[in-house]
């Protein structure tokens, strides 16, 4: 058998331009356009790059309203062969326990693929959980921070990869199958092409779970499964500053900085030398 | 020493408010051990524990290079926080093969404010793997039942602490800002910002413990040391909770040589951002921070740029800093970008727009073009003319 990959992927709304409704806090969602959530990208050039050495099988999956077939015909486009929706109202409304169990449910459904990537985080939420719960609840072996794939030997199960930390690199020998997050902006995703994008259309190289396929008790599923619950949102606090601006030159804007810098005591003149001070 | 000793979870202690002796429960505590869930309602793949079993407040510390890494010393101020809300005890948890290393930690710890750290030993901890660890773990916090846990988020609390929070179908909110107890329910509320920075999200945790939370590093101060201050250390084997067969393995190690100071712990900071638009513009920027002693940074824009590495970018998915002076170069200041120099002493800003709202965020504005502004600033530091 081939070598099999799945890639978690979320359709996130594009919070670059996002808007709030001051009144209720919460996101003006009209109007927003959807996105692939850019790590994700970075988790399918991961996968598709060891496809390209060792070829094989890539699937994403995503749980998440219908609308994000959008984002699994754009990974189509890059490449990926097919794509796993998992869709119902009651999983609505989930936090990351709940989303997690639900696509541990769903990818044991379809059968444990060797290696079963994500993102590091998504920008809606930016938690980084899903990937550690789901390594939980398939109890499988997971490694965070990936950025390069080095070696996929099926037959003796196991991989190696390169995890990147704040001061080193790290090799980690992984069995099979396993659980690998993408390191952040740690990829190039690959570009999509019209040609992969008409398979899309040609094929439908499309499947779609819903809880009549899962059978998952709704207690442990969407809002009601989810322990954690948003109890109000606020304005966050404002930081109190001095708020004082200088306008006009430039030169006297720069005096008048190192001598407001002075009275605050942070720069001290000694021996003819401006100087930070330590405290 | 080894053999660990036994606490009760079930029995909370009372621990008289301060300045009060003995006298009524109060009010929180009663609250706590009365609250009662429905476990009818709950989703039968988790155990249905009740909240009333719980107790404490544990902070999850980490060693980096045999020590105790900063982060988790700041997690006890939040930690201290919410143990007096709850009328209960600061604790804290170390885990791994370094008997020395753990128990020069766990002091630390003390010293900083926790009364108990529970050490988790092993020889086969030695060797931090993050799935067993965190099994361990979870399975310690499985017996021991503390109401919160509190991990600091760096790049091994993020991928310790959910797997933790799973393992005890827990939940769990990522990169808290804030943290209090609601006087009403007894439950922890986790104060995150949710999507863009401008909001704050109260989330709680009614009906499953632990409260799990994590925070970023210097979002909390540390609290101070103290030498003096006395606490107990409770060994424990981590073999009496199991230790997994590792299914994953380091080979090699490469370390990425640093020649500057982390951002998150310099003291002064110059970041630029679109405006400064240039890598000959972050040259200057160098040399101003050099010339300061301090470090260069940025916001999204400049790291999306190239022109700063990502490890610098300053804000919501970036680093949260501390420094004590921040000057803000060409950065519109976005609510993204200033939610990272909230614990920042002084902060400049430079930009030539009158509106842009990084002026309500900075101490000492200037409006104006940056690079005029900046050589001025480099030439009077070069040459210690009086202003
Ligand atoms: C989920 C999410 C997370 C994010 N996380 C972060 C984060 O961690 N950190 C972060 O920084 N951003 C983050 N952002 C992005 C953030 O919203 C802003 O887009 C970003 O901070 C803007 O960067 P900037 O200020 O450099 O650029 P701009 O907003 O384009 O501002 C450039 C500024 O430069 C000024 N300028 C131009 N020319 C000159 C000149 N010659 N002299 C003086 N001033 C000049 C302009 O007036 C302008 O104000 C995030 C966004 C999202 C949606
Ligand atoms: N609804 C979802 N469906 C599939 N994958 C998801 C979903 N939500 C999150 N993920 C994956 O989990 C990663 C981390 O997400 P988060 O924990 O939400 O920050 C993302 O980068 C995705 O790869």
């Amino acid at each position: 058998m081939s070598l099999e990959m799945m890639v978690g992927i979320k359709w996130v709304p594009n919070t670059q331009n996002v808007r709030f409704d001051p009144k209720t806090g919460t996101l003006i969602r009209e109007g927003v356009p959807s996105i692939v959530n850019p790590a994700d990208l970075d988790a399918v050039e991961l996968a598709l790059k060891v496809k390209d050495t060792y070829g094989g099988r890539v699937r994403v999956i995503t749980m998440a309203p219908p609308s994000a077939v959008k984002g699994i015909e754009h990974v189509i486009g890059m490449g990926v062969d097919a794509g796993v929706l998992v869709t119902d109202r009651v999983f609505a409304g989930a936090d990351t326990l709940a989303t997690s169990y639900v696509l541990s449910q769903a990818i044991k459904k379809l059968g444990l693929p060797d290696l079963l990537f994500f993102g590091q985080e998504t920008i809606d939420s930016s938690t980084a959980h899903i990937p550690a719960q789901v390594a939980s609840w398939l109890d499988l072996p997971y490694v965070y921070y990936v950025d390069r794939v080095e070696e996929v030997n099926r037959e003796e199960g196991y991989a190696v990869v390169r995890r990147k930390l704040e001061d080193r690199y790290e090799w980690v020998r992984v069995e099979l199958p396993a659980v690998i997050a993408a390191a952040l902006k740690s990829q190039v995703p690959r570009p999509v092409r019209l040609s992969e994008k008409l398979r899309f259309h040609r094929d439908k190289p499309l499947q779609t779970l819903t809880n009549k396929d899962l059978g998952l008790d709704p207690r442990c599923v969407g809002l009601r499964g989810s322990p954690t619950i948003v109890a109000k949102v606020t304005w966050m606090p404002e930081v109190p500053r001095k708020r004082q601006v200088f306008k006009g030159d430039a030169r006297e804007a720069a005096r008048w900085l190192v001598k407001k810098l002075a009275e605050e005591g942070i720069l001290v003149r000694e021996d003819g030398r401006w100087r930070v001070r330590v405290a | 020493m080894e053999g660990e000793s036994r606490m009760s979870a079930e029995t909370i202690q009372k621990t008289p408010a301060p300045g009060e002796e003995g006298g009524e429960m109060p009010a929180i505590l009663r609250i706590r051990l009365s609250k009662k869930v429905d476990c009818e309602k709950q989703c039968p793949e988790w155990e249905c524990l009740q909240p009333s079993q719980f107790d404490k407040v544990w902070v999850v510390g980490e060693l980096e290079e045999g020590r105790v890494s900063e982060p988790s010393l700041q997690m006890l101020t939040p930690g201290l926080e919410l143990a007096k809300k709850l009328y209960t005890s600061l604790e804290a948890v170390l885990i791994g093969g370094d008997r020395e290393a753990l128990e020069k930690a766990a002091r630390e710890m003390i010293y900083h404010g926790a009364e108990r750290v529970h050490i988790i030993h092993s020889e086969a901890l030695r060797e931090y793997m993050a799935e067993v660890y965190a099994r361990v773990l979870a399975a310690y916090a499985h017996k021991h039942r503390p109401d919160v846990m509190l991990f600091p988020a760096t790049m091994r609390g993020r991928e310790l602490a959910p797997y933790v929070a799973n393992t005890l179908r827990a939940g769990i909110t990522a990169d808290c800002i804030r943290f209090d107890v609601d006087e009403k329910t007894g439950d922890v509320d986790m104060i995150r910002p949710p999507f863009a920075a401008i909001m704050l999200a109260y989330i709680k945790t009614p009906t499953r413990r632990p409260q799990i939370g994590t925070a970023r590093p210097n979002v909390f101060p540390k609290p101070p040391r103290d030498e003096t201050r006395e606490g107990e250390l409770l060994w424990a084997r981590a073999e009496d909770y199991g230790v997994p067969r590792p299914r994953s393995r380091v080979l090699r190690v490469e370390r990425i040589e640093k020649k500057e100071i982390p951002i998150e712990k310099a003291e002064v900071i110059v970041s630029g951002g679109k405006g400064v638009g240039t890598h000959e513009g972050f040259q200057m920027l160098e040399r101003l921070a050099e010339l300061l002693g301090g470090v260069v940074g940025g916001s999204r824009k400049a790291v999306d740029m190239g022109l700063v590495p990502y490890e610098r970018q300053v804000g919501q998915t970036g680093k949260t800093v501390r420094a004590r002076l921040y000057i803000a170069v060409g950065i519109s200041g976005a609510a993204q970008h200033t939610v990272g120099i909230r614990e920042c002493g002084t902060v400049v800003a430079i930009n030539k727009d009158p509106e842009a709202p990084i002026f309500q965020h900075a101490d000492y504005g200037v409006v104006a073009d940056w690079k005029e502004v900046v050589t001025e600033l480099i030439r009077i530091l070069e040459t210690g003319e009086e202003v």
